[in-house]
């Protein structure tokens, strides 16, 4: 098989790499990184060697857990952008007991062998206040775009980007809006 | 000559221009009717789904998929609940999955036929817009008579889909799929194998197999370079590995190979709608005890579709509320729009139209 | 209880849930009246058979009808050049009864001017026209209606309602525009169009002006247009008008020379620059039954004509050569900026030259009024030629609904490399004509 191979290879030359069991993604490899510092390494291995050549997608997850989460949930969904006095449309349940909620941003890259039919999601944790990450522009130019995304929606600044811009939401937006701690800011159009 | 003085020009295309699918800006600096440099600009039309779905219950979430990608929403319901069901952990029933697929391949018609008539608008044909419209009509009708929706459908549910067909339903899609297959023959000759068409397209917009497969391309895009990816045969989903049908795929990357996948493949999705009218069982519609609200154990899932514009992914992560703690939608019109920087320097400022609308973007997708 | 059983209606409602058993059928079925899927008519059911369908064997009768009513007036009203020329005669003699001091020449120009005001009216009224034809015609082709309410037949009246509309519509205009030039430029436009009508031979002895370098006179005044085009793209301040005005100057410019040279061999063959004298060479026919026209030359008539036809289709800025009005990548070129009146003088020019072209096109190729058959001479030869003027103008639309665009650079290869060197091969073929 060749993502077990993959796996026993890279786990051979990086220390810091985790495989995630069970797998968090259902049905694909996931590898945790201790830090951004062996990001490039790991990815450009498994570009140039292993076979995993296209890279899917980029994304990235904060972690921080619904923001007014005081030991217990009063409103886990808290809605940024409702009027005053209006109730939320739907109380959500509350989410699991030991839901591992943490200050930190992960960064997730998705790349796929479609030779073995494999995806693997490489996973790197950055801390919330100063997200960074290295850009993998040079990589792939389609991480252009979705890594600006990232900076635009979370805010993990992409190290060596040469175009890191806001691209989705408008100029006057400040903060980040897929951070849950996001608060809005009443502007001309509410 | 040596002392004239040239300068280039800022040419603003968009987000107003007859030409740009909606909402997008290009900035072009033009040099005549040479782009010098042209710079895509989005968001536009940035609702903030993935923010947004992080505040409503799961089965709300289906309804704002359809606002993606609003030309072909059927694929988009049916990604958000492919990765629902990963984490719910949910059996669909064996009709609900030939369903799900029939009405994926006639909304890919239905795309297609929109992106062909708006297409030809681009190269300055009209009559092809309208004919194209007029069967797509029928597609729509189907969609209505199906669903009661004619573009955004929540027809396809967390656990099935919403309704069973009509009576009578079936053999008015036979006789669509037969009246279309004569249509595409006139398209091939109003549009397709046109001089001036071939003219304006063939030796346009190519792109290499490389440059593709590192801008991340997918569905037609890709397959117009010659690189048969398609999620429906790499990765079935549903019912597809029970289907014959071929991957089309292009030769050169141009902007006709671009546009004649597409064209190639609405003949293969009549084959795929006509096995799944022959094959199609008895049964439920709906998986049987999936709450109204439906309230996933925490986990993580990834599910993508071929949808009509790529492979469109979802990422979603729930924390056991009944909200997704977070959802991540891989656009494939946002990644295939990204290209344009590259391809679009050095051109002429009618190949811009050419290779823009033969990416075949959908804004809504585009900035989610 | 005294209830009432209420009356059986006379025609029982129509009762959604007896005829659909489905709620989903039911639901449709409330909304059209009872029909879910059987009473719809899907355009499948209609279009391979259309004669099924008895609007469409009325509407082929009506044009029929009209067809044949057209025809009857014409022969009933016969020609009209030698009643006009007698008109003319008794008002010369009638203004040296009463005004004998008037000298001839001002006699003369209440004439022209009154020739003027009607050459006028038959460029805004085909402008008019052809506006409502154009619309039916892509509408058909599209498998569309086009305007069908206003005037109540077809929307004949569709083209007057847009005309008053434009009429008391705000005359928009970019603050930054180049004022003199902006408003000079429509007029700058329109006016050659005018003057290019003058030679124009509509029948047997009916041109406004028989003028012996009828061809140069033509070629020069359009070429004039240009200018207004050029200049209104200039002062719009618009960069998507200043491209449209651009690559209008230099479509227009190209195509003028192989669309001028096409037509050398016809001049040769006639032996004159005027166009009368070009319909009169035309006459007569072959053995008694097939027209001399110059098409119908071998070779050397069919090239002429096919050049011709399609200079003068980029000369008009039509599909497929309407790059500077290219609405998908121009919005709308060298007009983007122009609302209300100054608008429509730019859209009147653009038909009227398509009329124009068309005549000319019945003039050189087709014997202008000439009937295609000895036996068809009782028909008018104005009719004979409007017959002929309307159905190029016809082809140009059908073109237009038809094809798509070309791109500038191989729009100029096309009459630089190609139309421009068989244009001169052309009048090599016609040497031995001329010698014969």
């Amino acid at each position: 098989m060749v993502p077990d191979a993959a796996i026993a290879k890279l786990k051979e030359r990086f220390s810091g790499l985790q495989l995630m069991e069970p797998a968090p993604v259902k049905g694909h490899l996931s590898v945790k990184l201790s830090g951004p510092s062996k990001l490039i390494g790991v990815i450009k291995m498994l570009k140039d060697e292993l076979g995993y050549e296209f890279l899917d997608f980029i994304t990235a997850v904060d972690w921080k857990g619904p923001v007014d989460l005081k030991g217990y949930i009063v409103n886990p969904n808290p809605n940024p952008f409702m009027p005053e006095g209006v109730r939320s449309q739907m109380i959500s349940e509350p989410p699991t007991p030991g839901f591992p909620y943490r200050e930190a941003i992960e960064v997730i890259y998705a790349l796929s062998n479609w030779a073995a039919k494999s995806r693997i999601f490489v996973r790197v944790e950055t801390t919330r206040g100063d997200p960074r990450v290295p850009s993998l522009i040079f990589l792939w130019k389609g991480a252009d775009w979705q890594e600006r995304e990232i900076f635009d929606l979370l805010g993990v600044v992409f190290e060596g980007h040469p175009n890191l811009k806001k691209i989705l939401t408008p100029d006057f937006i400040k903060g980040h809006p897929l951070r849950k701690d996001y608060v809005h800011i009443k502007d001309k159009y509410d | 000559m040596t002392d004239l003085k040239t300068d280039t020009m800022f040419v603003n295309m968009g987000p107003q221009h007859p030409s740009t699918h909606g909402v997008l800006r290009l900035g072009l600096t033009l040099s005549g009717e040479i782009i010098v440099k042209a710079e895509p600009d989005i968001g536009y039309l940035h609702r903030g789904t993935e923010k947004l779905a992080e505040l409503r219950g799961y089965h709300q979430c289906v309804v704002m998929t359809d606002r993606w990608d609003y030309v072909s929403a059927m694929p988009n319901n049916l990604v958000f609940c492919l990765a629902a069901e990963k984490l719910m952990n949910l059996e669909i029933s064996s009709r609900a999955n030939y369903l799900r697929v029939l009405m994926c391949e006639i909304n890919r018609i239905a795309s297609h036929l929109l992106f062909l008539g708006t297409y030809g608008i681009d190269i300055g044909a009209y009559t092809p817009f309208l004919y194209a419209f007029r069967e797509r009509e029928m597609v729509l009708d189907l969609f209505e008579m199906a669903c009661g929706a004619r573009t955004t459908f929540n027809y396809i549910r967390i656990g099935g889909v919403s309704a069973d067909l009509p009576q009578g339903w079936t053999e008015k899609c036979r006789e669509f799929l037969n009246y279309f297959k004569g249509k595409i023959r006139e398209y091939d000759d109003l549009l397709t194998y046109n001089p001036i068409f071939l003219d304006r397209t063939k030796t346009v917009g190519i792109l290499s197999k490389e440059t593709a497969l590192d801008w991340g391309l997918t569905g037609p895009n890709l397959r117009g370079s010659g690189v048969p990816y398609d999620v429906r045969k790499t990765d079935p989903y549903c019912v597809y590995d029970k289907l014959d049908f071929d991957v089309c795929v292009g030769e050169t990357g141009s902007c006709w190979d671009r546009y004649h996948v597409r064209v190639l493949e609405m003949t293969q999705s009549i084959r795929i709608v006509e096995q799944c009218l022959g094959q199609l069982p008895a049964g439920d519609v709906m998986a049987k005890g999936v709450a109204k609200i439906p309230k996933p154990p925490a986990g993580e899932a990834y599910a993508h579709v071929e949808a009509s514009r790529g492979d469109l992914g979802i990422y979603l992560v729930a924390d056991g509320s009944s909200a997704p703690y977070r959802l991540h939608a891989r656009a494939p019109s946002y990644i295939n729009l990204a290209v344009l920087q590259e391809i679009l320097t050095g051109l002429k400022l009618a190949d811009v139209i050419a290779i823009l609308g033969s990416t075949d973007i959908v804004l809504g997708e585009v900035d989610r | 209880m005294a209830e009432a059983a209420p009356a059986a209606p006379a025609k029982p409602a129509f009762d959604p849930k007896a005829a659909c058993p489905d709620i989903r059928r039911r639901l449709w079925a409330s909304k059209t009246k009872g029909t879910l899927l059987e009473g719809r008519l899907w355009p499948s059911d209609l279009w391979p058979h259309p004669w099924i369908s008895e609007s469409y064997r009325r509407g082929a009768f009506v044009l029929g009808a009209i067809a044949i009513g057209a025809i009857a007036l014409a022969v009933g009203l016969g020609e009209i050049g030698a009643p006009l020329a007698a008109l003319h005669e008794f008002y010369r003699q009638w203004a040296q009864a009463r005004l004998p001091e008037a000298p001839a020449w001002s006699v003369e120009a209440v004439w022209i001017l009154v020739k003027a005001i009607v050459v006028l009216h038959i460029i805004l009224i085909n402008g008019l026209f052809l506006v409502w034809w154009e619309r039916k015609i892509s509408a058909h082709i599209q498998s569309r209606l086009g305007p069908i309410f206003v005037g109540g037949w077809h929307g004949w009246l569709q083209t007057v309602a847009d005309g008053l509309k434009l009429l008391i519509k705000e005359d928009a205009a970019p603050a930054q525009k180049d004022s003199w030039l902006y408003r000079i430029a429509p007029a700058l436009a329109f006016a050659p169009v005018l003057l290019c009508f003058a030679p124009v031979p509509f029948g047997r002895d009916l041109e406004a002006a028989n003028i012996d370098v009828g061809i140069v006179y033509v070629f020069a005044c359009s070429g004039v247009s240009v200018l207004g085009i050029v200049l209104a793209g200039w002062a719009s301040a618009n960069k998507y008008s200043l491209l449209g005005g651009l690559r209008s100057a230099a479509q227009l410019v190209s195509y003028e020379l192989p669309r001028a040279f096409s037509i050398v061999p016809m001049v040769a063959l006639a032996g004159s620059l005027s166009l009368t004298k070009i319909v009169q060479a035309q006459e007569g026919y072959w053995m008694g039954f097939f027209p001399k026209w110059f098409f119908f030359y071998p070779i050397v008539g069919q090239i002429s004509f096919v050049i011709f036809l399609i200079a003068s289709v980029a000369e008009t800025n039509r599909t497929p050569f309407d790059i500077p009005e290219a609405e998908s990548e121009l919005v709308a070129g060298f007009h983007t900026e122009y609302s209300g009146m100054k608008f429509a003088l730019f859209f009147l020019t653009e038909y009227a030259y398509v009329f124009l072209a068309a005549a000319l096109i019945a003039t050189f190729f087709f014997g202008g009024g000439a009937a295609p058959t000895p036996l068809l001479s009782v028909i008018p030869s104005w009719f004979w030629f409007l017959s002929k003027t309307l159905f190029f103008v016809f082809c140009f639309l059908w073109f237009r609904w038809t094809f798509p665009r070309f791109r500038i650079d191989r729009l100029m290869d096309f009459t630089w490399k190609f139309l421009l060197p068989w244009s001169f091969v052309n009048i090599i073929f016609s040497i031995p004509y001329i010698f014969l």
